[in-house]
């Protein structure tokens, strides 16, 4: 269920290489977790961010969460449509409900995160 | 699974296996397994709103009180009159400690001159039984009786359907003795959502067949604990145990309007007492000026200063912003009054119940 060609951090965001840019968005499990999602806020382009901070908040009809930044690096884009449609992430965690664009990347970071089987793996110890 | 329910004392609802083969997420609640959501609490919210949706809550606790000597001794408990009531008709009303603390919110309905049925929460159960078994001496008839709520626009029409035709007079807060199938039922025009609606209370082994019949109605959908929870929480409804408990006296509480000054009650001299002194925090509408929304646990501050605290929180699907309740001095309880909330001081004002204003429940 976890796409094979994405990395995936313990705070359950996927990390995708574009070449360029990496972009990253919230798992399957993590949007199940939160169910309906309701309000979503986003960085501002050109932030620089380190691994682990706090980058984005998400809002769903239960709870109230961070989103993380997977790696370090700083805000290329933001997918704007997630502010005003943030359902969007419920219907397509992976592809169109993706949060941000992160440039240059802490790679180290990157190569460490889980692959999709640990990934799942990881899923089953929680 | 069954171990560990077995182990923890979790309770079912005769309900329960209809709701595992409909694929429903589960969760424990005061000590039952009930569903959250069955397709999305969203979704469950919406047509809840604008058609009609069907809720298990046959972890409600029920009870029969027999003669006007226990109906005035439950009288003494609450805020309001019990005794003048009128045949087939519900009051909502609470049972209050000595110091006009709630110990459970409940409705009483009058089913002839000397019977009350009293409908109580999972939360306070163990303690309210044993309350009105001492004082009222009222049978507890919990352990045999199912509580379906069907509630949206469209439940009249719903249970006319289902050939409940004793329903089609019932008034908001009324109530009345019906058939199904050769067993007798009550059913309540009352809930929890701001729909027009029923709770309908009926025998255990008639609670599935029931749910399938319903359920198989075009207009209906099942609802979970999350649906119910945004729709109570828009009408400024309190859920027991969150919002409301001992802790907090009926008028902290914000059930002023509903006491019945001039009914004798044992908290009344308090409660008197505490209304001249009026230095008391009380429960208050807030709402967010976006989407988000406030949390329960998030403190609240006025200038800066702590003044209080949030109990339900969640954004409303039908007003599209943020809207809870918190705990606040009177003298800043007004609608209008700007506040912050939580450890990212979002910016929050108070504002009147209910937050959602359209609906039918009185229609």
């Amino acid at each position: 269920m976890n796409p094979q060609h994405l990395k995936y951090s313990q705070n359950h965001e996927w990390i995708r290489d574009d070449g360029v840019v990496f972009v990253v968005g919230i798992t399957d499990y993590a949007v199940e977790q939160l169910g309906d999602i309701t309000y979503i806020e986003l960085p501002e382009v050109g932030l620089d961010v380190a691994q682990d901070d706090d980058v984005a908040s998400i809002e769903s009809v239960k709870a109230a969460s961070e989103v993380y930044a997977p790696v370090g690096g700083r805000v290329a884009q933001i997918n704007q449509r997630l502010l005003d449609q943030p359902e969007i992430v419920n219907k397509s965690p992976y592809e169109d409900g993706w949060f941000f664009k992160l440039e240059d990347i802490e790679r180290a970071e990157f190569d460490a995160l889980m692959s999709a089987s640990e990934y799942e793996s990881y899923l089953k110890e929680q | 699974m069954k171990a560990v329910l077995e182990a923890r004392n979790v309770k079912r609802t005769p309900l329960y296996d209809e709701h595992i083969l409909r694929g429903a997420k589960m969760t424990e609640f005061h000590g039952w397994m009930l569903p959250v959501q069955f397709k999305g609490i969203l979704e469950e919210h919406h047509h809840t709103r604008s058609k009609c949706s069907v809720f298990d809550c046959c972890h409600m606790g029920e009870f029969r009180l027999k003669g006007p000597k226990a109906i005035r001794s439950l009288e003494a408990m609450v805020f309001n009159d019990m005794i003048c009531l009128k045949v087939g008709r519900c009051r909502y009303s609470s049972i209050l400690d000595t110091c006009g603390g709630i110990i459970d919110d409940v409705i009483a309905m009058k089913l002839s001159e000397d019977e009350l049925f009293v409908v109580t929460n999972a939360g306070p159960y163990e303690k309210v039984a044993r309350i009105l078994y001492r004082v009222c001496l009222a049978t507890d008839v919990t352990a045999g009786t199912a509580k379906i709520d069907v509630q949206g626009p469209l439940s009249r029409r719903v249970l006319l359907d289902l050939g409940l035709r004793d329903i089609e007079p019932l008034k908001y807060f009324t109530c009345c003795r019906t058939q199904w199938q050769g067993s007798e039922m009550l059913v309540s025009r009352t809930g929890y959502t701001g729909e027009l609606g029923y709770e309908v209370f009926l025998p255990n082994a008639l609670a599935a067949p029931f749910w399938r019949e319903v359920t198989a109605h075009p207009a209906v959908e099942p609802a979970g604990l999350g649906a119910r929870d945004t729709l109570r929480l828009e009408m400024g409804y309190t859920l027991y145990g969150q919002d409301v408990d001992e802790s907090h006296t009926t008028l902290e509480a914000g059930m002023g309007r509903f006491i019945d000054w001039n009914s004798e009650f044992h908290a009344k001299e308090f409660l008197v007492m505490q209304r001249e002194l009026g230095r008391y925090k009380v429960r208050t509408g807030i709402r967010s000026m976006d989407r988000r929304a406030p949390r329960p646990g998030y403190e609240v501050f006025h200038e800066g200063r702590p003044v209080g605290v949030v109990t339900s929180g969640s954004y409303g699907p039908s007003v599209g912003y943020g809207i809870g309740m918190a705990y606040i001095p009177v003298e800043l309880s007004m609608p209008g009054t700007r506040l912050t909330a939580g450890p990212k001081d979002m910016e929050i004002v108070t504002e009147e119940f209910p937050f959602y204003k359209n609906g039918s429940f009185k229609g």
